[in-house]
């Protein structure tokens, strides 16, 4: 019974998640310039088209530094958030962490208005500064959150023994709890890139057309050529999104034991 | 350094773990905090390491108050049961760190780590990593990080409760010699009363967040002063009764025995009295002598080469443990035989129990 109960579940969820994507790829190589079946011969056009054309190129370029910017920030942030968060009390921890955490409950539309409005009065709008930092602030409580998650792993007798042996509080956390958390800064970091690669709302509202990014050019791609190369764009995206996967899982089973 | 425990409380909520506690170790002794889970003796050792606060008490260390001294300012070296070395540092880093922390020399963390592994016999694993080595050798480094920096005090959380049986003897017999040669004052915490009587010139046996006991191997053996300390130490035979003076001396009496005291006591009533399996002895004809004899039966029989640990059931009642000579023979389980012993063995409890 419980077979049963096993193998529906994981066909009705395949379906589920794959079946779209396993529908949609094919057409990639489609010979027509239209996206339906049946296809029409096998061609790679589209990818020659995507690789070297203007909008995609562009904006695949625009979104790679937009999104190691927003990394490399939201990384300083959000180590730095743990740090003051681990060296506060109980009460203070559970305070700033709900401060740390709150971009991720508010809605993308809402943070996209704020930003417009507050970096076009502050002169920001429109360029990859705006962007990289309104990135930054949707991906730094990701690494918030795996470096507080790899620090609470940490085994307090560790703490204890640095403490027992003369170490200051600042002491004992750089020497032993920060390096000790830092595969939680890769896997934090891998997180704020791929959430800023692929985010369209907050960028909607802050790209300009010099600016723009892939999201964002699929976006416009869908609504006024609906053509393969669309289709080409999520390919590459989805095996962008696999390899980084791959990275996570390797990360996370390499981490020191005393991690666990 | 000389350290004195006065009436140490500890709460937690309304729940009292530790109560008036008081223990005072001399400069150099090796004291045990003995007892089973729950009894207290990892309180007290977080408390003189200064990871728990009192809830009243105080402890001072040659003449100095240092109940409110966070646990950095001590100087107190510390052995975790789990060995907390860091892992992603070498052994040699790792014991370097307490005197990276005091900003020595390098030179001077160099001698003295390298003078440190030679004591714990792991100079050439300096260059590994924690997890490379066995849990032994990771105990040896955790004891040489805990004393590189020459603390007044060591402090071990059963340091050996995580290896086997063989390395815990050989580790027990190390940390022995390390104690002698550098003459720092040590106390250890364990629930096993062999590795305490090894190691240890005094034991503080410990129950239900009270000491209940602090003596020495030998007199905790022999005068245990109530029935738990006799039942945690070693194997015993305790009979409840009275005492009661008759004319010169004082006499025990319950339903199953009567034995005339040595001492003459004062306290008279309740009492219980108790008689070491080793001290008494087994055998198949009344002894002619003025010993203590009780007919019983044999109810089972352990042989173990050297000796023969039998358990007699009394003609009276209740049953009775002894060690028998192994060489001549072992007695059939069912067969009628008498356990002896000299009154002098017994030793009175206190009736507190």
């Amino acid at each position: 019974m419980s077979r049963i109960i096993y193998w529906t579940s994981l066909a009705l969820s395949l379906t589920f998640l794959i079946l779209p994507l396993v529908l949609v790829l094919p057409l990639a190589f489609n010979g027509s310039s239209f996206l339906t079946y049946p296809m029409e011969g096998f061609t790679l056009r589209w990818f020659e088209v995507v690789f070297t054309q203007a909008p995609w190129v562009s904006a695949f370029l625009n979104s790679l530094m937009v999104a190691l910017g927003a990394m490399v920030v939201a990384v300083v942030i959000g180590g730095l958030a743990t740090t003051g968060t681990i060296l506060s009390g109980r009460w203070g921890q559970l305070i700033l962490s709900g401060l740390f955490v709150s971009p991720l409950i508010v809605p993308s539309v809402v943070i996209g208005v704020a930003f417009a409005y507050a970096f076009g009065r502050a002169g920001l709008g429109g360029g990859y500064v705006s962007l990289v930092l309104a990135h930054a602030i949707l991906g730094a409580p990701l690494v918030f959150l795996s470096v507080m998650t790899s620090l609470k792993g940490l085994s307090t007798d560790l703490d204890r023994a640095a403490t027992s042996m003369g170490a200051s509080r600042f002491y004992r956390f750089r020497t032993v709890t920060l390096p000790l958390a830092a595969p939680g800064f890769l896997t934090g970091a891998l997180f704020a890139f791929i959430t800023s690669f692929d985010e369209v709302v907050v960028a909607l509202f802050l790209a300009s057309p010099q600016s723009t990014t892939l999201p964002i050019a699929l976006f416009s791609g869908l609504r006024d050529r609906l053509e393969p190369t669309i289709v080409v764009v999520a390919l590459l995206l989805s095996v962008l999104s696999l390899l980084f996967l791959f990275a996570l899982n390797t990360l996370q089973r390499r981490s020191p034991s005393g991690a666990r | 350094m000389s350290i004195e425990i006065r009436n140490i409380n500890k709460f937690y909520g309304a729940a009292q773990a530790l109560f008036d506690v008081s223990l005072s170790i001399r400069k150099g002794e090796f004291v045990t905090l003995l007892g089973p889970s729950g009894s207290g003796k990892t309180t007290l050792l977080k408390i003189i390491a200064g990871f728990e606060p009192v809830s009243s008490g105080s402890i001072t260390m040659a003449g100095g108050d240092v109940t409110a001294l966070p646990p950095e300012k001590r100087n107190f070296g510390l052995v975790f049961q789990g060995y907390a070395l860091f892992p992603h540092m070498s052994v040699y880093d790792n014991i370097a760190y307490p005197l990276k922390v005091r900003r020595l020399a390098r030179c001077e963390i160099g001698e003295r780590v390298n003078a440190m592994l030679d004591l714990v016999q792991l100079g050439r694993f300096a260059k590994r990593r924690p997890s490379e080595l066995s849990g032994g050798q990771q105990q040896r480094v955790a004891l040489a990080r805990a004393l590189v920096f020459r603390p007044d005090l060591l402090l071990l959380d059963e340091p050996m409760s995580a290896l086997d049986k063989k390395l815990r003897v050989d580790l027990q017999e190390e940390l022995r010699e390390i104690h002698r040669s550098l003459g720092t004052t040590f106390i250890n915490v364990t629930h096993d009363q062999e590795e305490a009587m090894h190691m240890s010139d005094r034991i503080a046996v410990m129950n239900h967040g009270r000491i209940e006991q602090y003596d020495t191997s030998f007199d905790l053996y022999r005068r245990p002063r109530s029935r738990f300390v006799a039942d945690f130490i070693g194997k015993s035979n305790i009979f409840s009764g009275s005492i009661f003076r008759q004319g010169e001396v004082c006499v025990f009496r319950s339903e199953r025995i009567e034995i005339p005291l040595m001492e003459p006591l004062a306290a008279q009533g309740d009492a219980m009295i108790m008689i070491r399996p080793e001290d008494a002895s087994i055998e198949t004809a009344p002894p002619s002598d003025r010993r203590i004899h009780l007919p019983a039966r044999v109810q089972h029989s352990t042989y173990s080469g050297d000796r023969v640990f039998y358990t007699l059931t009394l003609e009276r009642g209740g049953s009775f443990i002894v060690y028998g000579r192994a060489s001549s023979g072992i007695h059939a389980d069912g067969e009628p035989v008498y356990a002896t012993f000299m009154a002098e063995d017994c030793v009175v409890l206190g009736t507190a129990e």
